[in-house]
């Protein structure tokens, strides 16, 4: 492959992949800060408050880790992929100031008011701002999405190719596409689930700490118990998402859902095709040398809820119009990772709730249970690493098109880009993130370790 | 392919949505610059020998806002990959050594803003604050002073090198805005901080509007003679009546505030001056542009997209913009000038 093409590639990935994380924990703490500050307000209990007060802090560092993050990535678009963005920039570019326009713009004036408002506005403007400042966070994501994919599901447009540009024919088509909303709910989900998993962890090692009172474990067992209770709902729901989500790639993504499943060959009419939950591709790259277990007919249920659906093969599509070898291998296993992650997460979930139910989850018993605390620690990055691994199969598994059938990605890059100055930049990128990220660790331990000002009062 | 003045006095139909797209950006920018430009200048002046107090109070003033104000640069920079796609495309390809100077800066103002409450190094924040200001204010000079002074293309494609930006009218655009802000700055603090009692900051503001004034002066005189066809543009009707129209109007207000800060009158009513010295400039320069957008040879007429796009755009961003700017107004008025007098409880 081209050297500039994959270093770009590379540039691109190492961004995005850094700055889903923070979106995806703004979106998820916005929704636990708004129900904190509702229940706060009908209920009138300081320990709602106390519990807004505490992970608004920790919104406030992702957050602005996000802004941070995403600048780079906004720039990309113009500094290495021109031809795509002046081919698309009629639909893409417009959905992307949609979204700055009317997301960004009120997510960012209504937390000013969440984080410094508090002796400045009346608590109903302020339950206001918290609200606005979830629904745009969503609504951020949703023309995000809705932009990705279209790039993936490219429907309602068609491709000038007098001019090389994309041409709008359908509006509600293009944004509202076959893969859209299904996408975003996923996202939403996917991004619920694993910032809840972030709250209990981060609350059992604060439980952990040495340092601590009575009324700080009882608040970070609430954390923990809160966390569980939404967790308890998403987790189950983003399994039937991922599955439905499963049959659209299928359906228009035929080469990407084959490299996912890493299914060589197509089955043969009346035969089913089977599903393995582990393979290994073979030397040739046209089969796999190790597959377990094999269950018959699997794949051609899940695919097309029949016995014997046909499922085409990895070996059936031209060269030009699948992922290489190396691109379908890391489809394949980044979401096999990623539905690993989601049974796991349903399965954690429901352990909790029995932790909680036998009553292990109180101040007087939790100093028992240090074992079911650390594991939670451990289970912070569960959910953003299959954020991650969701997102590589879904980007990875595209290949070679930028938009699907349309553009390809070796189409898509700028013009005079030099390989020198590319990885100077990733370098500097990758440096850039790791203060960031090393900074924003930092900071939740101590604010953590000091916990919640239970002497903090409206 | 320049000539819109042609196509205006010859009676053919000009189209409307890509004149409208280009107002929209333009003001979306100003606001942005108006905004901002005043929180980079603080940024700035944060840098100079002073109290660490006076410091902490600057991050104070700027903390609540800063974030809604730079918003509106991702605003333009959207309404800009939407409508003309290219620009956004060949501007950035072009001028990613400017963009980079400003991302970082971004960065690095966002990393010191949400590190600084919880930090125990506060002093170090604060000069991260003032560092970031700085590169965004000169990444601004290099970016509009690059883009300015025209860029090569090839078969719509961005041609020329990485450092073609830097040209002698750019290097004079970017000392002009640098200043421009600073005496943006200074006027935004002048109500909050006891800056007005001081017996440097008059010289000062004095000091660097004079920079200002001669750089962009310069800077104005240098361009026609690097890319002809401003030239052409600016000694034609009717640009050239609104030309000197707005350099009137400069001039005047200019007067107005030399007169107030010898005299040491009416330190509240400097903000509006600089700020109107501000929209005037920047008016004049949107007006010198048009209608180019990538100068030396496209237009926006060449670039915008499909009427499609442009008409699903403004049925979209229309009605919203002028509820962004309402909930921003809000703001402002929250976090207005009592917000900086009052230390308990600010937040977190």
């Amino acid at each position: 492959m081209d050297l500039v093409l994959m270093l770009s590639r590379i540039q691109f990935g190492a961004t995005a992949a850094f700055h889903i994380i923070f979106p995806m924990m703004s979106i998820g703490l916005a929704l636990y800060l708004f129900v904190m500050e509702c229940m706060w307000l009908k209920t009138g209990k300081q320990e709602y408050y106390q519990q807004l007060r505490f992970w608004l802090k920790i919104f406030t560092l992702s957050f602005a880790i996000g802004v941070a993050s995403g600048i780079p990535m906004a720039f990309q678009f113009g500094m290495s992929w021109a031809a795509f963005s002046n081919a698309a920039g009629s639909f893409f570019g417009n959905i992307i100031g949609f979204e700055t326009t009317i997301a960004f713009t009120l997510e960012t004036a209504s937390l000013g008011i969440m984080i410094f408002g508090w002796k400045y506005v009346s608590r109903t403007v302020h339950l206001i701002a918290n609200g606005l400042t979830f629904f745009a966070a969503t609504l951020s994501a949703f023309w995000i999405i809705a932009a990705n994919s279209w790039m993936q599901i490219p429907e309602g447009t068609h491709m000038d190719l007098v001019t090389g540009k994309i041409i709008v024919d359908n509006y509600w088509q293009a944004i509202f596409n076959s893969g859209t909303m299904t996408s975003y709910l996923h996202t939403l989900l996917a991004a619920v689930t694993a910032t809840l998993f972030l709250v209990a962890g981060v609350s059992a090692w604060a439980i952990l700490r040495e340092n601590k009172t009575r009324e700080k474990v009882q608040f970070f067992i609430n954390s923990i118990k809160y966390a569980i209770v939404v967790a308890l709902i998403a987790a189950p729901v983003q399994v039937i998402f991922g599955d439905i989500l499963g049959v659209i790639v299928a359906k228009h993504q035929p080469a990407k859902f084959a490299a996912m499943e890493l299914h060589y060959d197509t089955n043969a009419q009346g035969q089913g095709a089977p599903w393995s939950l582990f393979a290994l591709p073979n030397k040739d790259n046209n089969g796999t040398s190790f597959a377990w277990p094999s269950i018959p007919n699997a794949l051609s249920i899940v695919t097309t809820k029949t016995m014997t659906g046909e499922v085409k093969g990895l070996n059936d599509f031209a060269t030009n119009e699948k992922p290489t070898a190396i691109e379908s291998a890391l489809t394949y296993y980044s979401s096999r990772i990623m539905i690993l992650i989601g049974f796991a997460m349903v399965a954690i979930a429901l352990v909790a709730l029995y932790y909680w139910r036998r009553g292990k989850l109180e101040v007087d018993t939790i100093e028992n249970h240090k074992g079911f605390l650390r594991f939670f620690v451990w289970m912070i990055p569960l959910g953003f690493i299959a954020v991650e691994m969701g997102w590589m199969a879904r980007e990875i598994g595209r290949q070679p098109y930028m938009i699907y059938h349309n553009l390809t990605i070796a189409q898509s890059l700028s013009s005079n880009l030099n390989a020198g100055i590319i990885i100077f930049l990733i370098v500097a990128i990758v440096a850039i993130y790791i203060a960031l990220f090393s900074l924003l660790v930092h900071f939740i331990r101590r604010i953590t370790e000091k916990g919640p000002d239970f002497n903090a009062t409206i | 392919m320049n000539d819109f003045i042609t196509l205006a006095t010859s009676g053919a139909h000009i189209p409307l949505l890509p004149i409208v797209w280009f107002a929209i950006i333009g003001i979306e920018l100003a606001l942005y610059i108006l905004l901002d430009g005043g929180n980079l200048g603080i940024g700035i002046l944060s840098l100079l020998p002073q109290k660490e107090d006076n410091r902490s109070l600057m991050l104070h003033v700027v903390g609540p806002i800063w974030d809604a104000n730079e918003t509106w640069l991702l605003v333009a920079a959207g309404s800009l990959f939407g409508a003309f796609p290219a620009v956004y495309a060949i501007g950035l390809n072009a001028l990613f050594v400017p963009a980079i100077v400003i991302a970082v800066g971004i960065i690095l103002r966002a990393g010191s803003f949400a590190f600084f409450e919880f930090s125990e190094m506060k002093s170090l924040w604060t000069k991260v604050f003032g560092v970031g200001s700085l590169l965004v204010a000169i990444g601004h000079g290099l970016l509009f002073g690059g883009l300015l002074s025209g860029i090569k293309i090839v078969d719509g494609h961005f041609g020329g090198g990485a450092f073609d930006f830097l040209t002698p009218f750019t290097l004079l655009f970017t000392i002009g805005l640098f200043f421009a802000y600073v005496v943006l700055g200074y006027s935004a603090l002048i109500g909050k901080i006891d800056y007005a009692l001081q017996v440097e900051t008059f010289p000062r503001i004095l000091g660097a509007s004079v920079v200002t004034f001669l750089a962009l002066l310069t800077a104005t005189f240098v361009l026609p003679n690097m890319s002809y066809i401003f030239m052409t543009a600016w000694t034609a009707a009717p640009t050239s009546y609104l030309l000197y129209l707005i350099a009137g109007a400069i001039f005047m207000t200019s007067v107005i505030l030399g007169y107030n800060a010898i005299a040491k009158k009416n330190p509240e009513q400097m903000h509006f001056f600089a700020m109107l010295i501000f929209v005037l400039g920047y008016a004049g320069m949107v007006v010198g542009l048009f209608p180019y957008i990538v100068p030396p040879a496209v237009t926006i007429f060449d670039v915008a997209s499909p009427d499609s796009t442009l008409k699903f755009m403004l049925y979209g961003i229309g009605p919203i913009l002028p509820i962004v700017f309402a909930y921003n107004w809000y703001l402002h008025k929250v976090f207005g000038s009592n917000f900086a007098h009052n230390k308990e409880g600010e937040g977190y």
